[in-house]
């Protein structure tokens, strides 16, 4: 606690990671520094393409304080300089051509920022334009240039059993995926009736407050970088891959991360400031400002039309499902996004069939990348306002029809996969009850409910841990895993104790870098306290074990006769404190037990996605609304959201988790885009792209952790991190319906496009 | 251009010279240290950076440091140097109001000037209060419990 002491009003003591940032002490990639560090800045294109005719330097070069330009002629010895997950399309720094306002074209050395800044501004690059191509449409027709001339490195991501996936299928079109099961035609032919809605998903930002940061330092050969990125592993094959480095030539730090929510995610401008250090020949830290931040990544935007059926007993038959995301200029997390989308896109529902297809097209925009429950919430957006939508059709009540149309626990997702783990009624029950739905609708509002789905854990998905007990039973838990915010830290502490036997703030969360610590797939996926978990459980038994093993050599007594209580053996009527025992036998420093774990997932082709999924999402959402007639001004009263923790370690962090996410939700839902005037993007920065603040917020909003014990995580956990994100857009979309009539498909809901579907009910009604 | 400045920052007097473009969240950082003061959005829309300038909360990413000539300034490491957490960092932990934590410090000195202002706020002055602020991460609604627990350690304290 460094000397902190942190219970003076009385409640309980918090671990450092957490006190730490309450006072100021935490470190973040930001704030690293290292001797003789050079700053760097890049100079960033004002088209959002055209082809880079010449670069001239010299005016930058020339000036006092500059210790390198780089250009992408600096990345020509570089073995593979492209990244991006799968398929890899994007340069370490763009080489002949620009494809998005925003693309890095040169990058400077200096002695301070504002050198650095000076001397990128002094870069002259001519350019030649080419058609900007700013959504799928466009980058679809037939006259469209082509945006790449060479196929993409690396390879799309294989699939498995009713699933295909194929990466440039026709030009301009990054990846293709499919899914389904059943006779679609069939199914659809028998049904009382089919509908057919399109619905349009915005591009938001990630926003978080920490912009992009990282350090590089070479040493020889070896290069260690300070990253806030979420993914230490993957970063580090990146590296090495890109530079032709064995990968114990590369360490990546990670320091505290001042939010991610996926855009710290996989690969960003890590490989180019590793250049940018090794061509100066000294560490060289390169933060990005806001506005870069926001033009490094965003959530894929998205058109999804669905052809749905419905019997005459009201039960769902058969979904089509056509979805074309806006992958923007790169790769980055596209073809994951592409097959989540596509596979997430019958949502809780059993089917006879199912039949979708995802392909992510390229256009000169903001590369689309991982974003908190990407996939799943495209997907929950369209699903569940169509869901809604049909119930109002048919007469039926929506809360009803999704009742009727559930999965129970148990049953398959779809032929091959993992049974729900979750009581879709009962979470569905829940929130209801939490906004009163026993009570009829005050007069004027309208109530919306939404139902989100997702798969998490990730696919064949892998983890280690290590745990270091003490003779003294302090423990040091090293595992991969990035605490962005999520509380992971805490919750695989929690794990640890719960395993050992002690108080959880006798664990302590190592510092990760990839030299010391276990390896893991990134933090992504919601994976982190359900894969990890298993792994330190696994760490923690282990080190239980030896323990026992210990006791039995000193004492002589059967293995079976030791009992581990707090940090004592107690073997019959007698108990031996552990820490005289361990210091009498080891002497010197003492000892520590070193326990190991290790989780994988394993793959099987029978399931959709190449491996069973370990965990089902559920996002119950209920919304109560009011509509302003004259203004199209949404007001939002109520709004509870509901998952599933399977068992709350931490019910507070539970919380924390859903809320989060879901203002980040609502957020998109009622005014959050970022937008495009042309080719330029018009609010990519932070005094014009708004985000919710506390004057926004529902008069009541709140959150239910539900434990539903079917997980498969430690003590049947579940993840939930990204939980809350998917069923708020549909749920305050099906209380505007419910309210006014106003049927809205496309996000988010402005007064203008209220109006505008306002008046459409109207004129239906005439 | 320079300007020599003498200024106290959390109770003690400092006498320096700096750069008359320097703002003061870099004079913070990287003359004093003080890095918990953190820049995000680097526009005065964040609230990141706040710190109290005689009392007042300034985003200080978008204040000159010369501003600084003759004040009183409190940052986060100011409210803790006793080695004890301070009512409204212990209630921000309390209510779970901190997760990435890059927004808290900012966050934790402006309630600090709004509870010097008003003591017992209810909900909508909270509320506007802290649009000052950004959270990405928590939803709010923890923070807003957070506020009203400090309001009552305060009023703990004081009786």
């Amino acid at each position: 606690m460094d000397g902190i002491d942190s219970r003076p009003h009385g409640v309980a003591a918090f671990p450092a990671y957490l006190s730490d940032k309450a006072t100021g002490r935490t470190v973040y990639a930001f704030d690293v520094a290292l001797p003789g560090m050079l700053h760097g800045k890049l100079l960033r294109s004002p088209h959002a393409h055209a082809w880079i005719r010449g670069i001239d330097t010299s005016a930058a070069l020339a000036m006092a304080g500059v210790a390198a330009v780089l250009t992408g002629r600096d990345t020509a010895d570089l073995p593979d300089p492209f990244y991006g997950v799968g398929l890899r399309d994007q340069p370490v720094i763009c080489t002949d051509r620009v494809r998005y306002v925003g693309d890095t074209v040169a990058a400077v050395v200096a002695c301070d920022e504002r050198t650095a800044f000076a001397a990128a501004e002094a870069i002259v690059v001519e350019y030649e334009p080419l058609p900007a191509l700013m959504t799928p449409e466009a980058a679809l027709a037939p006259e469209a240039p082509a945006l790449f001339d060479h196929p993409a490195g690396g390879a799309m991501l294989a699939v498995g059993a009713g699933s295909t996936s194929a990466g440039e299928p026709e030009k301009n079109v990054l990846c293709e995926y499919t899914f389904g099961y059943g006779d679609v035609a069939a199914a659809l032919a028998e049904s009382a009736a089919v509908y057919t809605d399109s619905f349009g998903f915005t591009r938001i930002n990630h926003f978080h407050l920490e912009p992009h940061v990282n350090v590089a330092r070479w040493t020889g050969d070896r290069v260690e970088m300070w990253s806030c990125n979420q993914d230490p592993f993957v970063i580090r094959g990146d590296i090495a891959r890109i530079f032709g480095l064995p990968l114990h030539n590369v360490c990546l730090h990670t320091p505290a991360v001042g939010g991610g929510f996926g855009g710290k995610s996989y690969c960003k401008m890590e490989p180019l400031v590793a250049l940018m250090a090794r061509r100066a020949d000294a560490p060289v830290r390169l933060g990005l400002t806001f506005d870069e931040s926001v033009l490094t990544s965003t959530k894929h935007a998205a058109i999804l039309t669905l052809t749905t059926g419905v019997d005459a007993a009201g039960r769902l038959t058969a979904r089509r499902a056509e979805i074309v995301l806006d992958g923007g200029a790169y790769a980055d997390a596209s073809c994951t996004t592409a097959i989540k989308t596509g596979f997430r896109i019958g949502g809780p529902y059993r089917w006879r069939a199912i039949g979708s297809r995802a392909r992510v097209v390229r256009t000169t925009c903001v590369p689309g990348g991982s974003f908190r429950g990407f996939g799943g919430t495209q997907a929950s957006w369209a699903s569940e306002r169509q869901i809604d939508m049909i119930a109002r059709s048919r007469g039926i009540d929506p809360y009803d029809f999704r009742m009727r149309n559930f999965l129970a626990p148990g049953e398959p997702f779809a032929p091959g996969d993992s049974g729900m783990d979750s009581d879709l009624g009962a979470g569905l029950a829940e929130v209801a009850e939490q906004i009163g739905a026993a009570l009829p609708c005050p007069p004027g509002r309208g109530r919306g409910f939404a139902v989100g789905l997702k798969d998490a854990g990730g696919t064949g998905n892998h983890a280690q841990a290590i745990l270091k007990v003490t003779q003294g039973g302090e423990a040091i838990l090293s595992a991969a895993v990035v605490d962005i915010g999520q509380g992971a830290a805490g919750a695989l502490c929690r794990i640890a104790a719960e395993t050992l036997g002690i108080a959880p703030d006798q664990v302590v969360y190592a510092r990760i870098d990839t030299d010391h610590t276990p390896p893991d797939n990134g933090t992504h996926v919601s994976c982190g306290t359900v894969v990890t978990g298993l792994a330190v459980e696994q760490a923690a038994r282990d080190v239980r074990r030896q323990i026992v093993e210990f006791v039995v050599t000193q004492l002589g007594c059967a293995p079976e006769a030791v009992v581990l209580d707090g940090w004592t053996a107690r073997v019959g009527n007698h108990v031996h404190p552990l820490e005289p025992m361990i210091r009498a036998w080891y002497g010197g420093i003492g000892w520590e037990f070193i326990g190991r774990g290790a989780f994988k997932e394993p793959y099987d082709a029978a399931a959709p996605l190449r491996s069973k999924n370990m965990c089902w999402m559920p996002c119950w959402s209920a919304a109560e609304v009011t509509v302003d007639r004259e203004t199209g001004k949404v007001t939002l009263h109520r709004l509870v959201v509901g998952a599933d923790a399977g068992r709350a370690v931490d019910a507070r962090a539970c919380h924390g988790q859903i809320e989060g996410a879901a203002i980040q939700a609502l957020s998109q839902a009622m005014f959050e885009e970022l937008r495009y005037d042309g080719a330029v993007p018009e609010n990519a920065t932070p005094r014009l792209y708004r985000v919710m603040q506390t004057p926004d917020l529902p008069e009541d909003f709140r959150s239910v952790v539900a434990e539903h014990r079917m997980g498969r995580g430690p003590g049947q956990l579940k993840g939930i991190g990204e939980a809350g994100m998917l069923g708020i857009a549909a749920a305050v979309a099906n209380a505007i319906q419910d309210a006014t009539g106003a049927c809205l498909t496309s996000l988010p809901f402005t007064p203008e496009k209220v109006l505008a579907a306002l008046d459409a009910a109207d004129s239906r009604a005439e | 251009m320079s300007t020599q400045l003498s200024f106290r920052v959390n109770g003690t007097m400092h006498c320096l010279t700096v750069a008359n473009e320097l703002t003061l969240a870099d004079l913070l950082r990287d003359q004093l240290s003080l890095t918990g003061c953190k820049v995000g959005c680097d526009q005065a829309v964040c609230g990141a950076c706040t710190v109290l300038v005689d009392g007042r909360p300034v985003a200080a990413c978008a204040t000159f440091a010369f501003m600084a000539e003759a004040a009183d300034i409190v940052t986060i490491e100011g409210l803790s140097s006793t080695g004890r957490l301070d009512p409204v960092q212990q209630a921000f932990l309390e209510a779970g109001a901190i997760q990435c934590g890059y927004c808290t410090a900012g966050m934790v000195l402006s309630v600090h000037a709004l509870l010097r202002r008003c003591s017992d706020p209810d909900d909508a002055t909270i509320r506007a209060w802290l649009e000052a602020h950004v959270c990405r991460c928590t939803g709010y609604a923890a923070i807003l419990d957070a506020v009203r627990l400090a309001a009552r350690y305060l009023h703990q304290e004081a009786a």
